[in-house]
């Protein structure tokens, strides 16, 4: 009993003390169960959609996607892109001018890229696709914090979808400039 | 001398601090893997065992390296281990049958802090652990422990005596 309680009191103080700790109160996974299709292969698009459509969410295919990358209101900021994969993988790569937004960790950059997206007329969210609900999950978040419904796609293909087609990609911070080392 | 037995509680604590540090250090790729298991429902049980979980293997695997506590630490290992084998078997069951594949083909990551492995060598593997925790709880491993119990009482807590 000793040892499992100092091992508890060891474990909750780890978890409080690490920058990367979770905070125990918060549901990180609201809204219907929807418990990830027990399969190696990504579900096919149309589950991708049905399953963003039923957090009600707006979904978008890899041809809007790129048509809203290249629309000019994409330069003014009025359409932003929103990457929720988290640091690591999008310092290696993201599309080009996305934000980051941690959801697990909203403190660093929510306050960012809050007022942008309220500014923006449309905001697509994306993580890495297929069975990754982190965009669905980061786009509920932006809507809680203020962000209209209305505003919010979710691109379901994601990251990967997006790299398949040989689309632009940046590497390191937004607006680095800096094309990801494969691409070259 | 018994090198072997102090060996196997070498064994067993580093890995489990190894394997504890895995986890402990990229909390959010294992909340999302236990969510996968479907045993919890509760927000605040599942972040309790996604957050403690590893620093709990981390803390044990210490006190086993360091002799300390040595029965008490191999019990709460076997006791995460027991259940946490059983609840991987039933999701490798479940995944057997959506790939329609021998169940030894089954290939995934089950947080256990070492990427993706077939389910046969996992339950193996867990299995020698679990029987190393065991033989640690029946007393053995006591050479170099720097306090083999807690009691006072026992006269092996000293590793003079041991």
């Amino acid at each position: 009993m000793m040892v499992v309680a100092a091992a508890a009191g060891f474990a909750f103080a780890a978890n409080q003390l690490s920058p990367r700790g979770l905070n125990l109160a918060r549901d990180y996974f609201p809204g219907p169960a929807s418990h990830p299709a027990p399969s190696h292969k990504a579900p096919p698009l149309a589950e991708t959609d049905r399953r963003i459509k039923e957090k009600g969410l707006q979904p978008i295919d890899r041809a809007q996607a790129e048509r809203l990358f290249h629309d000019p209101r994409c330069q003014q900021g009025l359409v932003m892109f929103v990457d929720a994969r988290g640091e690591a993988p999008y310092a290696q790569a993201h599309i080009p001018g996305a934000y980051p937004l941690d959801r697990y960790h909203p403190e660093k950059d929510l306050a960012a890229d809050l007022t942008p997206c309220q500014n923006a007329d449309l905001v697509v969210v994306y993580c890495a696709g297929g069975d990754c609900e982190e965009a669905e999950y980061t786009a509920l978040l932006l809507r809680d914090a203020g962000v209209p419904a209305q505003k919010l796609f979710v691109y379901g293909g994601g990251f990967d979808d997006w790299s398949a087609g040989h689309l632009p990609l940046e590497q390191g911070e937004r607006n680095s400039g800096l094309a990801p080392v494969k691409n070259k | 001398m018994d090198f072997g037995s102090v060996a196997a509680r070498w064994l067993l604590g580093a890995l489990f601090v190894y394997t504890g540090l895995e986890k402990g250090l990229d909390p959010v790729s294992f909340l999302k893997l236990v969510r996968q298991y479907d045993i919890v429902q509760t927000p605040f049980l599942l972040n309790s065992i996604a957050a403690t979980l590893p620093w709990f293997e981390v803390f044990c695997g210490m006190l086993l390296l360091a002799g300390i506590a040595v029965r008490g630490a191999a019990l709460t290992l076997a006791g995460i281990l027991i259940p946490f084998t059983a609840v991987v078997w039933h999701r490798a069951l479940i995944l057997q049958a959506a790939r329609a594949i021998p169940f030894c083909a089954v290939k995934f990551d089950c947080g256990c802090g070492t990427g993706e492995v077939f389910i046969c060598g996992k339950l193996l593997e867990n299995a020698g652990l679990i029987l190393l925790a065991l033989w640690l709880l029946a007393g053995r491993g006591r050479q170099f422990a720097l306090r083999y119990s807690l009691s006072n009482s026992n006269p092996s807590s000293s590793p003079s005596q041991s």
